[in-house]
């Protein structure tokens, strides 16, 4: 897979951000595949920041750690991010009269880097222009190293500033400047790039936030409560932008237990109501998932990892809190943690998540991560016709209204423990959603008796839910293959690797890369993490040399809980906790370092080891 | 509040309960719980059609000992509850009901934001100037130096001026009652529920157990309906000192209110025109059109 990447870096409120995204418009409009990935430190103003541009003509969904061309839009990049350059990179910087110190000029000499001096003040000069500018100079120059055509750029700055006319034809001039500039000592430079592929013309460039703002909307959500914490502000803002389009209810919460309780009370009246918050967030809503699981109130909780403890990495991505996730708050209930992984399933993945907590009656926690939030995706429309609205057992017939008893409510022999379910104002008899121990119709009730069979009840929903989860997706070579397939084939793999969230697309991409293509290599993906589904795992590990576990933790928290619910102990892991995803070529050096030593010890034990069953 | 009365009235009797009551002898929630009872009936409104919410406390053991749509939560946290509730079915009256622990320490955020909010609910607050239900505990309204349970020498903290941090809030509907008088309890609550915007309503209450300071004898004897007395409600200067003098006699009845001032809901301009509810809006929505600009 061809891949050619740019990295704009500079200080927070430089404008990285809009020549990043005007770039990545401009690209996937002409049929490529854009790759989008911010850093950027926890302040407003100053700080080292950048975006990151990953560019093919096949779908890609990783970043790499080396880059084809670097922007500096200060001396700061030119200090810190020269030896991210690729051999034969490019460095476009603005810094009249910059001295490379020597360990610089020996790297630029070893790789046989190009540096290019935009004179952007001179040119801003000359053409009357306010600094703001600069940044419309710097992409049109851009825009001619990439050999795009200069029309496209002007019809998206065009498009960008179609009301105010005056702004619109300097912003002209500014295109035709930059664009043609030429450096008097490099020449005309251009970057190879492949033949564009039209079908990505059509796509939408959307961050996993968005994404998932637009699947909430599809699921049919009607409110949403928020308090702002990075990485899901993005969510509440997007939300919020579309309020006067939606209709919906938008409320900034004065915390996060507040959010919490009043998508609480919105789902207990029976709307679909959704919050979301990140890590500390979290554990203040941890009480109302507790208080859901008791008053059996479907509810849905999005949680958008960053690296903790505490305060943490504000504005960097982790997936560290699986186990909070999984096992936080007060008492024994069923619930049900699932994982986004791109811009796809955060949209489809949401009107999923009502629909479990709706037929189970309990809560649903949805992870997401700083990575998938904020990373720019060229993502296909999405459908709208697949997904269904399905509100289990909720009764609004009014002649089955009219038949129910209050003790229908809680009662303890429903099937499957998922008793009927009714609102608020409607002529049917009443109940109380009693957060203390109660009977079947609410009264708080503490003899032996109903206790065991309440908790029996909200316990049983934790084997229907189990057993309904749609099973990990397993991809081999490359190539996803429906599970049936590999169950049949009686392949061996050579690695089994196990990942989840954003882990899964940077390792797809891995899997595509012209060394691993051909490779015997098998990714097991889990969306659905708790309840834990093993018996594919276990199946796929029978029949693999080497497994290897892939986290962006410390502990392995996957590891941990496939751990505890089959006894399956993966000793191999490949962890990352300092903040940064996953990258391309991080991860495939990886993969090959593990592949290559399985065919130096082929004859050493597979390396799987089931604790406390040492056949 | 919009309240839509059905054509066969209900009786007080469709509020009973088959739960037995367990407050201790001489506690004030039989007071409060008879008039929510009378109010209810009296505004023409049928079990199904309302939503009670209790916080947690000796008033919140009550959420079983009526019939109605109820909710019975965590402690502090009712209010958020409540409003959530009546934002996502603006047509159904909800009361949110808590004691003065929840309210003035656990909750007291999310006390002072409902009142700012001016959520269309009404809250009652089941003030017994103690933690009954953990067995007599200072609150931060038990008068400073008042010997309690975990505080035998009373508490270093000074009482919590709550009236003047109402007041403080703009709110909209302030209202005190007596537990002892049931009539008055129910003008007060009727006027409540039907108030446009947040109501706050304190109901002093005995707590016969614990709260030996301020008994049921005391507050008979200093309790006496304002508005009878001829205090008019729109004046904010008045109600205020009214709300806030209480040492020698405690003014009762609606001190407070105003319906010009829109509630949370009316100044959420997405909403305007609408006439449906958040809760008759789940379907699943096209967004095709949403995401015109990311293409």
């Amino acid at each position: 897979m061809p891949r050619i990447s740019l990295k704009i870096v500079g200080a927070s409120g430089q404008g990285i951000n809009s020549i990043g995204a005007i770039v990545a418009k401009g690209l996937k409009r002409s049929g490529y595949c854009v790759f989008g990935y911010r850093e950027y430190p926890s302040l407003i103003k100053g700080g080292h920041a950048s975006y990151q541009l990953d560019v093919s003509n096949e779908r890609i969904c990783s970043t790499e750690t080396k880059v084809n061309v670097l922007v500096a839009l200060n001396h700061h990049g030119l200090e810190l991010n020269m030896e991210d350059l690729k051999q034969g990179g490019i460095v476009l910087h603005v810094t009249p009269g910059w001295q490379f110190p020597e360990h610089h000029r020996k790297l630029i000499a070893e790789r046989s880097l190009r540096i290019i001096y935009f004179p952007v003040d001179d040119l801003l000069k000359r053409l009357g222009a306010r600094a703001i500018l600069s940044n419309v100079l710097l992409t049109a120059f851009v825009w001619s190293m990439l050999d795009q055509d200069i029309d496209a750029l002007k019809s998206l700055v065009g498009q960008t500033f179609a009301k105010k006319k005056a702004l619109i034809e300097l912003n002209m001039r500014c295109i035709d400047e930059g664009y043609s500039f030429i450096d008097p000592e490099q020449g005309a430079i251009s970057v190879a790039m492949p033949p564009p592929d039209k079908g990505f013309i059509g796509d939408l460039l959307i961050t996993g936030s968005q994404a998932m703002g637009l699947g909430a909307v599809h699921a049919g959500v009607r409110l949403y409560a928020g308090y702002p914490m990075t990485p899901s502000s993005h969510l509440l803002s997007f939300i919020a932008e579309l309020e006067n389009k939606t209709h919906m209810v938008v409320k900034q919460a004065e915390d996060e237990i507040t959010a919490a309780q009043i998508v609480s009370g919105a789902m207990y009246m029976g709307t679909r109501a959704l919050t979301a918050t990140s890590g500390v967030g979290f554990d203040l809503m941890s009480e109302t998932l507790s208080l859901n699981a008791m008053i059996e109130n479907p509810t849905v909780f999005v949680l958008a990892q960053r690296p903790g403890p505490a305060t943490g990495l504000p504005t960097w991505t982790a997936q560290g809190s699986l186990l909070q996730a999984a096992n936080c708050s007060a008492g024994e209930f069923t619930r049900c943690v699932i994982s986004v992984s791109n811009s796809q399933d955060a949209f489809e993945l949401m009107p999923v998540a009502f629909n479990l907590a709706e037929q189970y009656q309990i809560s649903v926690i949805v992870l997401t991560d700083k990575q998938i939030a904020e990373a720019l995706y060229t993502q296909h429309p999405y459908d709208l016709q697949r997904a269904e609205i399905d509100r289990g057992r909720l009764v609004v017939d009014p002649e089955k209204l009219k038949l129910l008893k209050p003790s229908d409510r809680f009662n303890p022999h429903a099937l499957g423990g998922v008793s009927l379910r009714w609102l608020p104002r409607t002529e049917a008899a009443t109940y109380c959603a009693q957060a203390d121990e109660h009977n079947s119709m609410g009264a708080v009730d503490e003899s032996s008796l109903s206790t065991k069979s309440q908790m029996e009840k909200r316990l049983r929903k934790f084997h229907g839910l189990k057993a309904g989860l749609p099973a990990p997706h397993v991809s081999i070579g490359g190539r996803r293959v429906e599970t049936s397939d590999w169950i049949d084939a009686a392949d061996e793999f050579e690695l089994l690797a196990i990942g989840w969230g954003s882990t899964g697309d940077t390792f797809r991409d891995v899997m595509c890369s012209d060394q691993m293509r051909e490779r015997k290599v098998a990714y097991l993906h889990y969306t659905y993490l708790w309840p834990l589904r093993t018996q594919e795992l276990q199946n796929l590990a029978k029949r693999s040399k080497r497994i290897v576990l892939l986290e962006q933790n410390y502990q392995g928290q996957l590891g941990m809980l496939i751990r505890m619910e089959c006894g399956l102990d993966i000793a191999d892991k490949i962890l990352k906790y300092d903040g940064r995803p996953f990258f391309y070529d991080e991860l495939l050096s990886l993969v090959m370092e593990r592949c290559a030593s399985i065919s130096e010890n082929e004859e050493k034990s597979s390396g799987v080891e089931f604790v406390g069953n040492p056949s | 509040m919009n309240i839509a009365p059905k054509t066969q009235s209900p009786a007080l009797s469709h509020y009973y309960s088959e739960t037995k009551c367990t407050w201790c002898d001489g506690c004030g929630n039989y007071g409060i719980w008879t008039a929510v009872k009378y109010a209810l009936v009296e505004l023409k409104l049928h079990p199904w059609q309302v939503c009670l919410c209790y916080d947690v406390g000796c008033h919140g053991n009550g959420s079983d000992k009526l019939e109605g749509y109820r909710f019975h939560g965590l402690h502090g946290r009712v209010i958020p509850f409540a409003a959530g509730a009546k934002l996502a079915n603006i047509k159904v009256p909800v009361i949110a009901f808590a004691g003065d622990g929840a309210t003035f320490s656990e909750g007291v955020g999310h006390f002072v934001h409902g009142v700012r909010s001016n959520y269309p609910i009404t809250f009652v607050l089941h003030n017994n100037t103690n933690y009954g239900l953990t067995t007599g505990q200072a609150s931060s309204l038990t008068p400073q130096g008042q010997p309690m349970n975990t505080s035998p020498n009373g508490i270093p903290e000074h009482t919590l001026p709550s009236m003047d941090l109402i007041f403080s809030l703009n709110p909209t509907f302030v209202a005190r009652g007596f537990s002892g008088d049931i009539k008055l309890m129910t003008r007060i609550l009727k006027a409540a529920i039907q108030h446009r915007g947040f109501a706050f309503v304190e109901m002093l209450q005995a707590c016969p157990t614990y709260n030996h300071f301020a008994t049921h004898e005391y507050l008979l004897d200093r309790y006496f309906d304002a508005n009878a007395d001829g205090h008019d409600p729109s004046n904010l200067q008045q109600a205020r000192a009214l709300a806030t003098q209480v040492h020698d006699r405690i003014a009762c009845g609606i001190l407070y209110q105003r319906e010009d001032i829109p509630h949370f809901y009316d100044r959420l301009i997405p909403r305007r025109g609408l006439e449906t509810t958040c809760v008759e809006e789940v379907r699943r929505y096209d967004v095709s059109d949403y995401w015109k600009e990311l293409l």
